[in-house]
């Protein structure tokens, strides 16, 4: 059961880092750094000079930093597959009859071949803006299940944790609009850099403040989204911590935790807006809110642990 | 505790410099090399003009060639420069080319109908002839493209040509992501007269 444990949780680690080596192959503009798959350039080892290159491939494609870039990602993805693949089945090995864990276990594990399969698509269909974006939605639901799996396999251990604790009952219903929420501000993020490369794609050189503007109405969703995703957590917080008994060391933490990188994400967007779309903090903007998805699911699973130690 | 989130926070400002170091790698691996200078010709535009190689100057070129009766990859050449040439109306540093390799047919009034055909409204996409001698030297020592058993023998290369009328990159012109490379490139390449 330890065993689980551990490994459920350095895959849901290793899951993040997947999500934060994927952004950067898209702010580095690298998703074409292989124009084949699961190849590169039609070998397991990219190739490092030109000459390497297979005959029927055209070396005005080839270019050795976003091929290796690429194919980093596509390596470690590999690496995470195989660790989930584990995962899997040590949940069914320790926790057989337990179907909250199985279950989820084997539903990240579905899902992500389907999101290797999408890596294909995303290759075939030269970075198709809604395959991208899948592809990351995809990536996010998977960590979220694996960090559900290794937090109920916790609880399973130590199950005196939530014991104590009193909190609302009628709030479920918060977990899974601010999930939701979250999940959608996502997209629309996504959906606002894709808008952006393709009218930067017409034209090259303008700024990206006049960019943003040219985008409309989404960049404004993306914001009221966000002022209402602040206030679902604010009032989560304060049903959760302040209005609660004993709030566990879990849940006080990760609501906190929650308010912190929500501040943090909107001084990134700020900066995005009136600066310039600084790459980095695009790639820390989208990585962070993956963060405050996976607190959501924490705080949801100790919630849920609460009212079954209750009953 | 204030350990773990002094780890935490170290990982990320080590994954942040780790970034950034391949965020700019990328950037620079972005530079085109200078392959040769487009040597002198002269040839003639579908509008009776005369074009030499003066005219590759101060201009971003993507430079092809074609004739208007071919039913191989020209097609979808010919789709691929379209798509270009629209996509790229307000940037004014970039002009295409498409030479002929059938002077016999493409004559001049034939290349304006082609062109007219194609929705070219302005002198941002030129189509050029000339006899067929000038045109294989130029195709075979000039841009260094295969001109053998011409017209049928043409190669699907776009040609990448910067402002200093030298040849900076082949591109397969039938090919999608090709496309999306060159795109890549022309824009950098606007990004570096314009700044």
């Amino acid at each position: 059961m330890n065993t689980f444990r551990t490994f459920s949780f350095i895959t849901t680690a290793m899951t993040y880092l997947l999500i934060f080596v994927g952004g950067l192959v898209r702010v580095a503009g690298a998703g074409m750094g292989c124009p084949d798959w699961p190849k590169c350039f039609g070998r397991w080892i990219p190739p490092t000079s030109l000459d390497q290159l297979p005959d029927h491939i055209d070396p005005a494609k080839f270019n050795i930093v976003l091929a290796w870039i690429e194919y980093s990602n596509r390596l470690f993805g590999a690496l995470v597959g195989l660790a989930i693949t584990i995962t899997v089945y040590l949940a069914i090995k320790h926790f057989n009859d337990v179907p909250r864990i199985k279950w989820t276990s084997l539903t990240a594990f579905f899902l992500t071949l389907v999101e290797g399969w999408l890596g294909s698509v995303l290759v075939d269909t030269v970075l198709n803006p809604i395959t991208i974006t899948l592809h990351l939605l995809l990536a996010l639901v998977i960590v979220m299940l694996l960090l559900f799996a290794a937090q109920e396999a916790y609880y399973i251990e130590k199950q005196d944790l939530e014991k104590l604790s009193r909190y609302p009952k009628n709030v479920e219903w918060m977990f899974i609009v601010l999930a939701v929420s979250l999940l959608l501000e996502v997209v629309l993020g996504t959906e606002i850099r894709g808008g952006l490369e393709m009218i930067r794609m017409e034209n090259p050189s303008v700024d990206s403040q006049f960019l943003l503007q040219m985008l409309g109405p989404f960049k404004y969703i993306h914001t009221l989204l966000g002022f209402f995703i602040t206030g679902l957590s604010g009032l989560l917080w304060y049903k959760l911590v302040k209005t609660s008994m004993n709030p566990s060391q879990i849940i006080s933490q990760s609501s906190t935790a929650i308010l912190g990188l929500i501040l943090i994400q909107i001084v990134m967007g700020e900066l995005l807006v009136f600066f310039d779309l600084i790459p980095l903090i695009q790639l820390f903007h989208m990585w962070v809110a993956s963060w405050i998805l996976g607190l959501v699911m924490i705080q949801y699973s100790a919630w849920k642990q609460s009212q079954l130690s209750y009953e | 505790m204030n350990k773990n989130i002094l780890t935490i926070i170290l990982c990320i400002i080590l994954l942040g410099v780790g970034a950034s170091w391949v965020i700019q790698k990328a950037n620079s691996s972005h530079d085109i090399p200078v392959i040769k200078d487009v040597p002198p010709f002269l040839f003639t535009t579908q509008n009776g003009e005369s074009f030499s190689e003066n005219e590759l100057k101060e201009k971003i070129t993507v430079l092809d060639f074609m004739f208007t009766s071919c039913a191989g990859p020209c097609p979808i050449m010919t789709n691929n420069m379209t798509h270009l040439y629209h996509d790229y109306t307000n940037v004014d540093e970039i002009q295409f080319v498409s030479i002929t390799v059938d002077p016999k047919v493409d004559t001049e009034e034939r290349l304006k109908q082609y062109a007219n055909a194609l929705g070219v409204d302005d002198d941002r996409w030129q189509f050029l002839t000339s006899d067929i001698d000038a045109i294989k030297d130029l195709k075979k020592n000039g841009f260094m493209l295969y001109a053998d058993e011409l017209p049928r023998g043409h190669a699907i290369k776009f040609v990448l040509i910067d402002p200093k009328g030298r040849i900076r990159k082949y591109y397969d012109g039938t090919d999608k992501a090709s496309m999306a490379v060159l795109r890549n490139d022309l824009n950098y390449l606007v990004k570096e007269i314009r700044s």
